[in-house]
């Protein structure tokens, strides 16, 4: 007798069951949301069918390097953008899910699943300074990363926290992607390529409303975290060249500084938006998942931080990423999606008391990673926590101009913000 | 369903000197209605409507629209006092890529460099009725000939 082969899709809702379970959440977040757990691969006249001359396609940054025909990230009819990383369901670093194909049908790209079209999908268009090189000669996609409407500087492709043995955050890949690229190019991106990039990037009418700066942690300086700020502080005020207004809108991921530091960035630059991300929502998973985040500032100290940069930046400007379904993860994440549910909100609803905004990134398990095999949240989780991330979000009157659908375009609940 | 607009429709739409509103509702089903000199019908004969401000009532309505396959209505009143109601639903919001920046060009250089553009909506026609007051009214007379005051017969 044949061994009845256990499908991931029986212990879950379906896309569409969730789609019906929550009737206020747009149908396109949530196909968003399943779309980044579950990744994306290509059908071949679906790669076929992509137009290096229209479509972005090369990509440099801290998460992954690539230089071939498949799209830099998704869109959707709506104007939901999606980052998902192509998943070869072979791998093994699938997270436990099927991926979602993109196949042509009636001449349009779509996403499929078990054969059936759900959606017609588009492409991140690339923006015209891809092709230019910067007066040392380098290509300036290798030194500007591109989303529809942002442009990303990633200045510090590596992580210290990686440096000191155990320490890096156990779902990201930052290390490992710089570890197997670094042979092609630097730990750290030369500020004038940067900052010709971004002055070309300017040219294009209509393109960018948003320059964003992440980077791996730079632990060292004269005190902790010194060497970060200057690093951003220099390209900062390099970038304001480019500006008559004193403030633009700009925004700045990193580690959690410290109050002087925030009032450096505050004072001294074109800085208007910054996040901390602290990743998981409840400190003992936090201890275990961040290590390095936990041992150099800890989490109490990371939500003060928090606190001090919402004082300094004002109301909007300060929110904090959390990995959304990696506080699941196995053996010492929290054992069921209610409890995670019930704690994270509480601990999210502490942070907009104090005007910090949570930004929901959709956990998918990351190659490399340190959790490379472990497994995805469920949608019917996903969505539940972004609509009560939402919920909140309108309880306590918060703005999401700084991770919207357009600024940046990685988060649900953000994107539920649109009406 | 979709429905194709005819050439004459589609002149009356496009002449500048057309008047044209646009209804939507939001969440809660309230309404909201404005005018919106922009509205046009491309090349493919769907409505397409350039929303200027990202933060508009308008602008979160027809991203309800489109979430949730809600209608909205656009109507028309032509120089010659004929106007029209055309129902449909929105089914693109263009925010980047050659459609949206061939737009964003044209924004500015009529409404100058403060101007920006959010979205370029597109939406479906899915039914269209003449609402010009004597084309209705003698709609009800032939539907309904019995109804009205009895001074009147």
């Amino acid at each position: 007798m044949a061994e009845s082969k256990h499908s991931w899709r029986e212990d879950e809702l379906s896309l569409q069951e969730v789609i019906k379970k929550y009737p206020d959440v747009s149908p396109f977040v949530i196909l968003k949301t399943d779309v980044q757990r579950r990744g994306v691969d290509f059908t071949q006249r679906a790669i076929d069918a992509v137009d290096p001359d229209r479509d972005a396609v090369v990509y440099r940054g801290i998460y992954s390097e690539k230089n071939d025909r498949i799209p830099n990230g998704l869109i959707l009819r709506d104007g939901t953008t999606i980052l998902a990383d192509r998943v070869v369901p072979s791998s093994g670093f699938n997270g436990g899910r099927d991926p979602y194909l993109i196949d042509i049908a009636d001449g349009k790209a779509v996403l499929t699943d078990e054969g059936k079209v759900i959606e017609e999908v588009g492409y991140w268009p690339k923006p015209d300074y891809f092709d230019k090189v910067t007066s040392s000669g380098k290509p300036m996609w290798q030194v500007l990363v591109a989303r529809p409407q942002r442009m990303d500087i990633n200045l510090y492709q590596n992580c210290d926290f990686w440096k000191d043995i155990g320490m890096g955050c156990k779902f990201c890949p930052i290390a490992a992607t710089y570890s197997k690229t670094k042979n092609i190019k630097r730990e750290h991106l030369d500020y004038q390529d940067v900052a010709e990039a971004v002055a070309e990037a300017l040219k294009q009418p209509g393109r960018f409303r948003m320059i964003q700066l992440c980077s791996g942690s730079l632990l060292g300086g004269k005190e902790l975290l010194d060497d970060e700020i200057d690093q951003y502080i220099t390209m900062l005020k390099l970038l304001e060249k480019n500006f008559s207004h004193k403030k633009v809108m700009t925004q700045l991921i990193s580690t959690a500084h410290n109050e002087r530091q925030l009032r450096r960035l505050h004072e001294e630059t074109i800085l208007t938006g910054y996040t901390a991300d602290i990743e998981v929502l409840n400190e003992e998973i936090f201890n275990w998942i961040c290590p390095g985040k936990a041992k150099y500032i800890g989490y109490q100290e990371w939500k003060r931080r928090l606190y001090q940069a919402a004082e300094i930046f004002g109301p909007g400007a300060v929110n904090t990423g959390i990995v959304s379904g990696v506080e699941l993860v196995k053996p010492n994440g929290f054992r069921s999606e209610e409890e995670a549910l019930e704690k994270g909100l509480a601990e999210a609803e502490e942070l907009a008391r104090h005007g910090v905004g949570v930004a929901q990134t959709v956990y998918r398990v990351a190659e490399g990673s340190y959790f490379q095999k472990q497994k995805a949240a469920s949608l019917d989780y996903l969505t539940a926590f972004a609509k009560g991330l939402d919920t909140l979000q309108r309880r306590y009157r918060q703005e999401a101009y700084f991770d919207d659908y357009r600024t940046c375009g990685n988060h649900p609940n953000t994107d539920l913000a649109r009406i | 369903m979709s429905i194709q607009l005819n050439d004459q429709m589609i002149a009356l739409i496009n002449d500048p000197k057309t008047l044209k509103v646009l209804a939507s509702a939001d969440q809660d089903g309230i309404p909201h209605v404005v005018f919106k000199g922009s509205v046009s019908v491309n090349a493919d004969g769907k409505l397409q409507y350039l929303e200027i401000i990202e933060t508009s009532q308008t602008n979160r309505n027809l991203v309800h629209s489109i979430w949730f396959r809600r209608q909205v209505a656009v109507g028309i009143l032509t120089q010659d006092s004929r106007n029209y109601q055309i129902k449909g639903t929105p089914v693109r919001a263009v925010i980047c890529g050659e459609l949206f920046e061939k737009n964003y060009i044209a924004v500015r250089e009529r409404f100058g460099k403060d101007a920006d553009l959010s979205t370029v909506w597109i939406i479906d026609p899915e039914e269209i009725r003449e609402e010009t007051f004597s084309v209705q009214a003698s709609r009800e007379r032939e539907a309904y000939p019995l109804i009205g005051h009895l001074d009147r017969f």
